[in-house]
């Protein structure tokens, strides 16, 4: 049982030391002290090799967050922030934008007391105008959208009598349509059941099928400055993706707006859905219940004080649910429409830092603490109490 | 005659320690995990006839600890993972098992989307199906590894553990013999049946428990060794039944025809109780005639056994079964903070659903809902829209429960144990050629986090390597060494003491380390008590157990012995010339260079006449033995007070200084034996010898008699003198100890030592010092003996416990006035077994009193069986392993080699872990509650119909995959403070006793970023999307705001921690993902985080870098946390510095 001589040798080679990787090595000295197969064995036993893995040695770095370290920081993010909070800000401000809410002004006042006979009739004359002036001068392009409240394009819904296979699909009015069949005329009968009730009139397919597009947005305005037309440009009012994939250029409307009860717009089924910029700008549907949606574009400047008299076709039916319509147009930047969060945001955040650079700053330079200061430890600072405790 | 021969049987190594622990015998049964009840009934085997046994159909001898195998893993491992959760087996014991409950409950949130994708779920179910396979192909993998490791240990079949390769190669090389038609055929293993007659070779392995027939050693004796089983690695002799010695040939085995009728297979290591029904005769057995599986046999040219237990029925196998698993106390909190998740699940789901309710409504005609709706979207049923939408809203919060959380756990804690832990070179011990072992992942963060460590003193402490150290021989002390202990004590006392310089004769041997010119090198002869140290001499070598092994020369033989300590003692014989070579069952030779001629050697046979063996009770060992000129000699050695009651009176002188020399080695730590003598006249012997022999016989309590025909004879003693035996302390333990009380952890140590000796010890090892008030309680006080006196058990009982409780209320008052002080001595607490032993409870030990009265986590670290349950019943068990036994490693969840690995293992591993593990999951809380919120928040805008937010494979994968990485790195790799740093420090330590970095508190405030974070993402990504996108006017839909909150929320989580490059990488990645109008968006992204960065360090510890950097000579300012956080400590006036 006596332990073989090697085993000394081994000793000697493992003695590493943790902050000095190079004084690791192999052990080595295997004399063929062959006596028994149980010293063989211990021989082979081999120690832990090493490895900056296995020690935890691995190169790693902790930042250090010193008082100048963090005033010189804040200092730059303020110095960096502030100027491009003020350029989105101003970029913003530089954008006209004209809101005009006409859905309550454009009620007859005899159907005051009945809103939704006369929206829902179809005898009725929806025409109304309604006139704004232009607060500063517009640069064209001029964005023409509208905007809805209240109404959820985000809803999810299922809808009736789906059987069990096709539940597992997405149902619900955001998903109450058949993004295959929008694509190409040969999926025309594509996924149908995701759009029910309103998939087929008979055995034909609804060309677009499913709630979203049934309920499609359908008023429309036209424009007039001093007893002139504005010409509205509704073309590439859509993202280039819809057009060019989503939407296939050889689909054509079919069966759309046949049922008993019209939810929204008709669509002209000679173009093309890649064609009907509407469809698509409808079909994308909203994050929230408030939304715009681009309706067009004038692609003449507006001058300031011009009075705009709009006519609309007040078709579409927001009073059932309380939303509200609104017209608005407006000038882009190039940070896009109107939007003051993003330059507040970086003002604040720009502000902010900078501020506190300067509190730390002067907190710094009247109280500065030396650095690795034992006493501050907080074993140090209470040692009973740390102890104890 | 064969008395001397079984003294060894009873004993195993811990019979020696003279002085135990309590009072309390050390139990010849230790087992691992529980006894089990011996199950009714008997087995029968009819040896060496295959047919008789086959119809009863025992075990094969093949062992398997593994779960799976080959065809099994996949449906098995499955069903283990997914089965319970399907809810169709409701097994009692995982419910019970709240770690697997909610494991399992984390898996049925997402299985809910399995079945809820009938009806209500608002996502794609192939997007829910691929997670959760996903988590469930890691935990397979994990489970098939850890069963490969098993199916490798399982091989030879002990249980998994490292410790054995020799074993594990032995037993795959060992030839086994089996006796087939009168000769010896080799046969693997695995073929062997119950009732076989077999053959092992000397160094060979039991293949299972064998009842011993015959060996080539006269007498029918064997050796074994039984490390594998207790780590002993003296021998122990095993002695065949009389009538069976003859068997040992094939032709004449061949013949043996017999019928054992035994208990059932039971896990009782030491104990057998069976007939051998053997021509017709009825033979007794005893554990003496069983060899147990797994040892090895020594000294022996072969043996012949009968196979009775194979298999999963060995002793050994029974016993590795229950091991009782630990959980850490950090995920049971974990298993808390899932349940608030779980509650705070159903109220969103419930606002969200209440919230439905009132919303459904026929108004909005474009929802379709008029036209015979569902009952989900009826409005004309508000409730039970609001009922199915519940359902429809967990599918879609399900996110908030982690479910990858406990596979990523898992996964880095295996990682950290057998990366980190057993493969850290730190804790390497090379001289036993020990690393350290991670028995178990499961307890890696409990080990950042202990506050009260016990200790076994004996070879924990110290290394339990016996060496001979000082005697007193006729009343003169021999021997110039100091002990540490003595050199503790100095210390207290405030001298200085000059290490001894060696003198050049003095002998350094294993065993060996005394110097004293006066008797070494036969310079005692010249003493004026020469006559006594000639018995003295003789004494030591004669009155011991102790086999010789080896060359009989004094150079080369080595002596196995039952314990270190008698070894020790006849090394010390040798060195005095008094040289014990060679032993017969009968003789004793001693080649003694004494006598009346200088330089004469003479070889002399002593007659072993009796043995009157050791055993706890007598806490005494004598030998009569006959000199070659016919003098009849009883030489006895034992505990001093045993001794001192036997001695003739008379020659008080005599006894009085050797008292004292005991006190004196007693407090310099030393362990002591009386030695004494009787001459006996042979009549006086003749008459005892033949009691002796009538009890030895007697069938019924053998064990009493024979105890009182030895004190018949064991009286009138002359005393000769004492011996001093050292166990030096450990490597490193004063250090070690010093440093974990900086960590604010408390060490109890545990000895058997008188009340000085243990204060001595406790000076030497740094654990007491002069600084601390010590609260001494005793129980030998004037009043307690006075009680015990009378010797009414339940009285003395009662009056212990209540002095006891007077003593702590006094140190308690006492102790919280020296706490009202400012600058407080420490303290320190010194108990009386016997007190601490009646003022608790007896069912309670003293870690589990501590662990559940105190609820704080205790580590017990010991290294022999009689630690076992200490090691078992504290939240972490550590063994030490290497030099004693391995029932405390197969009992521990650690195992290292050397007790003051602790530090390294507890300061730096435990540390790390428990920090890692910390942020593990608050990082999983709040990544998962940000993801949910944003979620929820969205839920008001859509009319609380359970709308998703994010697309489906981003919802669905976002634990997975978007997510999974940055965790892991964080568990694996995050350091706040180098390892010698923590080590330097241990202060830091603190925190995890504190649990500092897993509070409510802490959880809380991650909740509350949690919320602010989701508002913020939330509303950016909606607000800033509500105008035209670019000067084309285009607005975004959807989807593409969803997709950029989405980045928002994943760079965000990702930046929240950013330990090291793989992390950037995975940024990059997103990075790259984005489309050129998103990538506004992302610049958008950096603002909140900006803000939510410094926030975020809140949770460091404060100020530690700065300090600790500059300590290493780096220059490093304090944090932006430091800096505001002294503005707001302005007003205290309790910084003393200030510059």
């Amino acid at each position: 049982m006596a332990m073989p001589s090697f085993l000394e040798e081994d000793t000697t080679l493992i003695d590493v030391n943790r902050d000095d990787p190079s004084s690791s090595s192999e052990g080595g000295g295997s004399d063929g002290d062959d006596k028994s197969i149980l010293a063989h064995e211990i021989e082979s036993k081999k120690p832990p090799t090493y490895s900056r893995f296995t020690q935890q040695e691995l190169p790693a770095c902790k930042p250090i967050i010193t008082p100048k370290l963090v005033i010189v920081s804040f200092t730059l993010i303020g110095f960096l922030f502030i100027p491009i909070g003020k350029t989105a800000l101003s970029a913003s401000n530089n954008v006209v934008e004209i809101a005009k809410r006409y859905d309550m002004e454009c009620i007859p006042e005899i159907y005051s007391n009945n809103i939704l006979h006369y929206i829902q009739s179809v005898g009725t004359n929806k025409t109304c105008t309604v006139k704004f002036t232009v607060p500063k001068h517009m640069k064209g392009p001029v964005f023409i959208y509208y905007q809805l409240t209240n109404f959820y394009q985000n809803y999810r819904k299922m809808s009736y009598g789906v059987p069990l296979r096709s539940r597992i699909k997405d149902t619900k009015y955001m998903g109450s349509r058949s993004d295959r069949q929008l694509t190409s005329k040969a999926y025309e009968g594509a996924e149908l059941e995701k759009c029910e009730p309103l998939e087929k009139v008979g055995e034909e397919p609804i060309v677009p099928c499913g709630l979203v597009a049934w309920s499609m947005f359908n008023d429309t305005y036209s424009f007039s400055v001093k007893d002139k037309a504005l010409i509205v440009n509704k073309t590439n009012i859509a993202w280039e993706s819809d057009k060019e994939t989503r939407f296939g250029s050889d689909v054509y409307p079919k069966n759309f707006q046949t049922g008993d009860v019209i939810g929204g717009a008709k669509l002209n089924s000679s173009i093309p859905l890649s064609e009907q910029e509407d469809l698509m700008v409808w079909m994308r549907t909203a994050t929230l219940r408030n939304f715009r949606k681009l309706y067009g574009r004038i692609d003449v400047d507006l001058e300031a004080n011009d009075e705009i008299a709009v006519e609309i076709q007040n078709n579409y039916n927001s009073y059932g649910y309380g939303g509200e319509k609104l017209l608005v147009l407006s000038t882009t930047s190039a940070f896009g429409g109107q939007n003051k969060f993003l330059g507040v945001a970086y003002l604040t955040v720009g502000g902010f830092c900078f501020f506190f650079a300067i509190i730390f700053a002067i907190i710094y330079h009247f109280k500065r603490r030396e650095i690795g200061d034992t006493a501050y430890l907080s074993w140090n600072r209470n040692p009973v109490g740390y102890y104890m405790k | 005659m064969s008395g001397g021969w079984e003294r060894v049987r009873g004993s195993r190594s811990r019979t020696t320690r003279y002085s135990s622990f309590g009072s309390s015998a050390p139990s010849r049964t230790v087992t691992l995990g529980r006894v089990q009840p011996q199950a009714p009934g008997h087995r029968t085997i009819y040896c060496n006839d295959r047919d008789a046994n086959f119809p009863v159909r025992f075990k094969g001898n093949s062992i398997s600890t593994t779960k799976y195998n080959f065809f099994t893993f996949v449906p098995k491992g499955l069903f283990e993972q997914a089965g319970g959760e399907l809810l169709l087996s409701i097994d009692l014991d995982l419910i019970n098992d709240t770690n697997q409950l909610l494991k399992q409950l984390a898996y049925c949130s997402s299985e809910v989307g399995l079945f809820t994708f009938l009806w209500t779920s608002p996502v794609n179910p192939v997007t829910n199906v691929v997670p959760l396979s996903l988590v469930l192909l890691v935990s397979l993998i994990k489970e098939a590894f850890e069963d490969w490791v098993s199916v490798i240990h399982d091989y030879c079949g002990l249980h998994a553990l490292s410790f054995d390769s020799s074993f594990r190669m032995m037993c795959l090389k060992n030839e086994l013999y089996v006796l087939q038609d009168e000769k010896w055929e080799a046969v693997p293993w695995k073929k062997l049946q119950v009732g076989d007659i077999i053959r092992v070779k000397q160094d060979g392995f039991f293949p299972a428990d064998l009842l011993f027939l015959a060996s080539t050693n006269a007498d029918g004796v064997c050796y074994i060794e039984t490390a594998n089983l207790d780590g002993e690695t003296n021998l122990k002799i095993r002695k065949a039944l009389e009538r069976t010695w003859d068997y040992l040939t094939p032709e004449k085995a061949a013949e043996f025809k017999g019928e054992v009728q035994c208990e059932q297979p039971n896990n009782s290591l030491y104990t057998f109780t069976g007939n051998l029904i053997f021509q017709k005769q009825t033979l007794p057995l005893t554990p003496n005639q069983i060899l147990l599986r797994g040892c090895s046999l020594r000294n022996t040219e072969y043996i012949v056994g009968a196979v009775i237990f194979t298999g999963q029925e060995t002793k050994v196998m029974m016993n590795s079964m229950n091991v009782p698993s630990k959980r850490s106390t950090l995920e049971r909190k974990l298993d808390k903070l899932i349940l608030a998740l779980f509650g705070t699940l159903f109220i969103m789901c419930l606002i969200g659903a209440i919230g439905s309710g009132i919303f459904i409504n026929r108004k909005y005609y474009y929802l379709g809902l008029d036209k015979g709706v569902t009952a989900e979207f009826n409005p004309s049923n508000r409730f039970v829209v609001a009922a199915l939408t519940l359902f429809t809203l967990i599918t879609l919060y399900s996110t908030i429960i982690p479910i990858s959380l406990y596979v990523s756990i898992e996964m880095i804690k295996f990682i950290q144990s057998t990366q980190f832990i057993n493969k850290d070179l730190h804790m390497y011990h090379a001289e036993t050629n020990t690393p350290a072992l991670a028995r178990t992942s499961n307890l890696n963060e409990e080990l950042g986090q202990v506050e009260y460590i016990f200790s076994d003193k004996t070879g924990t402490l110290t290394r339990n390597l016996m060496e001979f150290f000082k005697c007193s021989i006729g009343g003169e002390v021999y021997g110039s060494g100091v002990t540490e202990i003595e050199l503790g004590g100095a210390q207290r006392n405030g001298m200085k003491v000059q290490e001894v310089r060696k003198s050049a004769t003095a002998v350094q041997e294993k065993g060996f380390n005394f110097d004293d010119h006066r008797i070494m090198r036969g310079a005692w002869r010249n003493e004026p008590n020469s006559d006594t140290c000639k018995e003295f001499f003789r004494c030591l070598a004669i009155c011991h157990t102790v086999l010789p092994e080896g060359d009989e020369s004094p150079e080369k033989i080595t002596y196995q012995a039952a314990s270190p300590d008698e070894a020790a003692l006849v090394t010390a014989a040798k060195n005095f010339g008094f040289f014990f070579y060679r032993r017969t069952p009968t003789m004793i030779y001693i080649r003694e260079s004494h006598v009346e001629k200088m330089g004469k050697i003479q070889d002399v046979a002593y007659e072993i006449l009796n043995v009157l063996e050791f055993n706890s009770t007598r806490k005494r060992q004598s030998v009569v033995c006959r000199y070659p000129n016919g003098r009849l000699v009883l030489y006895c050695k034992g505990a001093d007070n045993v001794i001192y009651e036997r001695l003739a009176s008379g020659n008080d002188d005599l006894k009085n200084v050797t008292r004292a020399h005991l006190e004196q080695f007693g407090s310099a730590g030393l362990r002591t034996l009386c030695l004494a003598y009787r001459d006996l006249s042979a009549e006086t012997y003749e008459s005892w010898n033949e009691k002796f022999i009538q009890a030895k016989s007697s069938l019924r309590d053998r064990e009493k008699k024979l105890d009182e025909v030895a004190e018949l004879i064991e009286k009138d003693l002359i005393l000769i003198g004492s011996t001093a035996i050292e166990d030096k302390l450990q490597e490193g333990v004063p250090a070690c100890i010093e440093t974990l009380s900086r960590a604010g952890i408390k060490v109890w140590v545990l000895t058997g030592d008188k009340m000085e000796t243990a204060i001595n010890i406790a000076y030497a090892c740094n654990l007491i010092n002069n600084d601390m008030k010590q609260f001494i309680i005793n129980s030998e006080t004037d009043a307690i003996r006075e009680v015990e006196n009378r010797g009414d058990q339940v009285e003395i009982a009662r009056f212990i416990k209540e002095e006891v409780k007077r003593e702590l209320k006094k140190c308690l008052e006492e102790a919280q006035q020296y706490l009202r002080t400012v600058s407080g001595p420490k303290l320190a607490l010194v108990i009386d077994g016997k007190c601490l032993m009646y003022a608790l409870d007896p069912s309670l030990r003293v870690t589990s009193l501590v662990k559940k009265g105190a609820r704080k986590i205790t580590l017990s670290i010991g290294d022999g069986a009689n630690d076992v349950s200490m090691i078992q019943a504290a939240h972490i068990g550590i063994g030490i392993s290497g030099m004693e036994g391995m029932q405390a490693v197969m009992a521990s969840d650690f195992a290292i080699a050397q007790f003051r690995y602790l530090t390294d293992l507890l300061l730096v591993h435990g540390r790390w872990s428990y920090l890692r593990i910390c942020k593990v999951i608050t990082y999983f809380f709040y990544k998962n509650l940000t993801f949910t919120l944003t979620q929820f928040w969205f839920t008001f805008q859509t009319g609380f119909s359970g709308q998703r937010f994010y697309d489906d494979w981003f919802q669905s994968l976002y634990n997975v995959i978007f997510t999974a990485l940055p965790v892991i790195i964080v568990g694996l790799f995050d350091k706040d403070v180098s390892a010698s740093l923590s080590k330097k420090y241990p202060e830091l330590y603190m925190e995890g006793i504190r649990n500092v970095f897993f509070k409510w508190r802490v959880v809380v405030t991650w909740a509350c970023f949690s919320v602010y974070q989701s508002l913020v993402f939330y509303h950016f990504a909606t607000t800033s999307s509500a105008s035209g996108k670019n000067s084309s006017g285009k607005m975004f839909g959807q989807w593409d705001v969803s997709t950029m909150a989405f980045t928002c929320v994943i760079v965000q989580e990702i930046h929240m921690h950013e330990p090291d490059d793989n992390i950037r990488a995975g940024l990059l990645e997103v990075g790259s993902q984005l489309t050129p109008q998103e990538e506004r968006s992302y610049a958008i992204a950096q603002l909140p985080r900006e803000i939510s960065r410094h926030t975020g360090f809140a949770f460091d510890s404060p100020g530690y870098e700065s300090f600790f950097a500059s300590q290493l000579g780096i220059y490093a300012p304090q944090k932006a946390w430091d800096v505001a956080r002294r503005a707001s400590m302005k007003s205290k006036p309790k910084m003393p510095k200030r510059n």
